[in-house]
């Protein structure tokens, strides 16, 4: 086989005119004018496999009268991501709609029709999306002249589903407020007996204006807010949070600081995955092995609260390094306490395979196909259970995962079984890194100080692999340190739609036990 | 079978295995005090996320682990409003949760108590002042307890339900161990 040629060099092969800016040795740009870019992002999805990882705009006002919007692409066969980008200059608010191509598009579209008043031309779908229908006309709180504290006032209004009719069809609506301890969102069902035949996903309640809240910040000051995106993935937000920084500040964050940064994302996954694996036999009614993981969870949790200081490990993460010297503390105790949990949770995994009943409910509900999860760019925990090769860590590796590579669990049928074997593998496999962080962790400084000041208009990209998947940010830097653009993209944001697909023709009863199978962050994905 | 019982025997009971709070010199209005009178025997919980970062609702979940094991104190959690006898809702509360908020208060049967558990359900949190956040829970319906911490933790909340349910003069709970 001949040697396949990068995305760069086919990208310029067939669209010889454009220019290739490399801000970073990670990224490859190219600025195109706003009617060739459909034509260019087709050719990056379809022709080069490049699934669109993020889709947002940017105010560049004052700096600039102008909005921009950038397309990134990861690139399957290249470790370099693809960022297209766009210019509305002066009054100009519409540009061309993707969706029709890449349906991972939909989402990010409608998302930048609601905060910014960009109009995506020949989108399928312009209903509102984060706004809800009381918001009044015209509110775009992500326009430069928007001011963050104002008021929003209210209207009438009122959200239209999409209705099947016929005899015997009805609808089930459930939410925004759910029956346990979740958090709100609201499913619309039709349904013809049993058997689901279309859901709908309606979020977007708990909408905070984080990114807003962001543009309040200056560089430094701003994980406390990062921290809280989504309050279960605390190490995966403020960590990809302060590595976007960090690139824009020139900071080489020190070998200690990496690991103990990939020891942290590691404890928050493994106490995450086994709270899940436990949450998901709950829902098939197994509550014996929901009681032992719940109990295994706690003990992770107290060990987070000895180690950091808070049960959710927060406050550890700082600009250029980590803040609390957790492994050096009680570095034995932390290997005591996992030893003890892979065992106790090695004999759980047998009892709970040997539950033919369990099993059963498991099998072949909710399958999201490799071809949904793809044209979805599903990523994280829900993409690897059908068979979508990625994982941050060792893709594009970041903290010290160029060192204590990653083995990636992947599974195909894409099942609710398929997705609880691959949290149940990641615990091992992440168990095993914590061991491999601790012989190989090497002495010296956890932080490092910035030499270097951002001019405004820079900007810099992170991607981390929290435990649901990749965490992405995106952060412009603008006057007086301040932070000009911040885009956050929870791993939920990209999995919602496509759990719409995964529930289709399954009954109304196993829709909690694959929603809990997906279980996506609902804070993370309404920001 | 044999390696479920082998499981449960080894485990033995974990019930009780968690730090307890530390004191705090916070005292709860003997308001409060007064309406929990009727829930001193069996308390029947609510929870409404209103905006908070999830971190709250782990914290709740917890709960309800054998660790905390709290249906040993008579505390039940309800799928529904109209079981409930107090709310606790968590997160600054967001334009587009105002209404289920004010909603579900109406649902749940008078006489009932509020919890606003968490910093941002009690003055927004880091979220304070967005255009998308109408204000803390109080705002919109009364509040009668405050459980403070970001998140607070499991025995905190315990804790702060036992002392809420322990009567003004101290007298012992009836609900007790």
């Amino acid at each position: 086989m001949t040697e396949r040629s990068s995305p760069a060099q086919q990208i310029q092969s067939a669209f010889p005119d454009l220019i290739a800016k490399y801000p970073s040795d990670r990224l490859v740009q190219y600025r195109v004018d706003k009617s060739r870019l459909p034509e260019l992002a087709r050719f990056l999805h379809e022709k080069l496999r490049g699934r669109l990882a993020v889709l947002f705009a940017v105010d560049c006002r004052p700096l600039a009268e102008k909005y921009e919007i950038q397309y990134l692409f990861a690139s399957g066969s290249d470790q370099r991501w693809v960022l297209l980008t766009i210019e509305l200059v002066g009054q100009d608010r519409l540009f061309t709609s993707i969706t029709p191509s890449v349906h991972a598009a939909q989402w990010y579209e409608r998302e930048i029709r609601d905060l910014f008043g960009l109009i995506p031309q020949g989108h399928p779908d312009l209903r509102r999306l984060v706004r809800h229908e009381h918001w009044p006309k015209g509110t775009h709180p992500l326009k430069k002249d928007f001011l963050w504290d104002k008021t929003i006032g209210w209207q009438q209004g009122e959200y239209r589903f999409r209705h099947i009719e016929g005899e015997g069809v009805f609808e089930v609506p459930v939410g925004p407020i759910h029956a346990g301890i979740i958090e709100p969102g609201h499913f619309r069902f039709s349904v013809a007996g049993e058997p689901i035949m279309q859901l709908e996903v309606r979020h977007f309640w708990k909408h905070r204006g984080i990114e807003k809240l962001f543009e309040q910040q200056t560089l430094t000051t701003a994980i406390p807010l990062a921290e809280r995106v989504s309050g279960d993935t605390t190490i995966g937000h403020s960590l990809a949070y302060c590595q976007a920084v960090e690139t824009l500040l020139h900071i080489e964050v020190p070998r200690r600081a990496r690991y103990l940064r990939s020891f942290l994302l590691e404890l928050e996954r493994l106490h995450n995955h086994l709270g899940d694996v436990g949450a998901i036999c709950n829902d098939t009614a197994y509550t014996l092995a929901h009681a032992h993981c719940s109990r295994m969870k706690e003990q992770l949790m107290q060990l987070n609260d000895r180690l950091t200081g808070s049960r959710f490990l927060r406050g550890t993460m700082a600009i250029g390094g980590v803040r609390k010297d957790a492994l050096a503390i009680q570095r034995s105790e932390t290997i005591d306490v996992l030893d003890r949990i892979e065992k106790d949770f090695s004999e759980l995994e047998s009892i709970i395979f040997a539950n033919a009943s369990l099993t059963d409910r498991l099998e072949t509900t909710g399958v999201l196909t490799e071809r949904t999860a793809w044209d979805h760019g599903a990523v994280g925990v829900v993409g690897r259970a059908s068979g979508i090769d990625h994982d941050i860590r060792r893709d594009r590796p970041f903290a010290a995962y160029d060192e204590v590579p990653v083995k990636v669990i992947l599974y195909r049928y894409g099942d609710v079984r398929a997705r609880l074997r691959v949290r149940m593998d990641e615990i091992h496999e992440s168990i095993r890194l914590i061991r491999e962080i601790r012989q190989k962790i090497p002495q010296g400084p956890i932080v490092a100080a910035a030499d270097h000041l951002p001019q405004a208009g820079d900007w810099a990209l992170s991607a981390v692999e929290g435990w649901r998947g990749e965490i992405l940010y995106f952060v412009m830097a603008g006057e007086n340190g301040l932070i000009h653009r911040c885009k956050v993209r929870d791993p939920s944001f990209v999995n919602w739609p496509a759990i719409q697909w995964a529930v289709v023709g399954n009954i109304v009863p196993d829709f909690p036990l694959i929603n809990k199978s997906f279980n996506l962050s609902y804070a993370g994905n309404d920001l | 079978m044999f390696r479920i019982l082998k499981k449960s025997l080894k485990t033995g009971v974990v019930t009780g295995q968690y730090p307890e709070a530390g004191e705090t010199s916070e005292r709860l209005p003997p308001e409060a005090h007064e309406k929990a009178m009727p829930f001193r025997q069996s308390l029947t919980i609510r929870e409404v996320d209103t905006g908070s970062c999830n971190a709250c609702e782990m914290e709740m979940n917890a709960l309800a682990n054998p660790v905390y094991d709290i249906e040993r104190f008579g505390i039940h959690i309800a799928a529904s409003p109209r079981h409930a006898d107090a709310l606790v809702v968590t997160g600054p509360v967001t334009v587009n949760m105002e209404h289920p908020l004010k909603d579900v208060y109406k649902q749940t049967p008078d006489p009932k108590l509020v919890i606003a558990l968490g910093d941002c359900a009690i003055n927004c949190g880091v979220f304070k002042g967005s255009y998308a956040v109408t204000g803390p829970v109080d705002r919109h319906i009364p509040v009668d307890v405050r459980i403070s911490g970001c998140p607070p933790r499991p025995s905190e909340i315990l804790r702060a339900l036992e002392k809420l349910r322990e009567g003004e003069k101290g007298q012992p709970n009836l609900a007790g161990r």
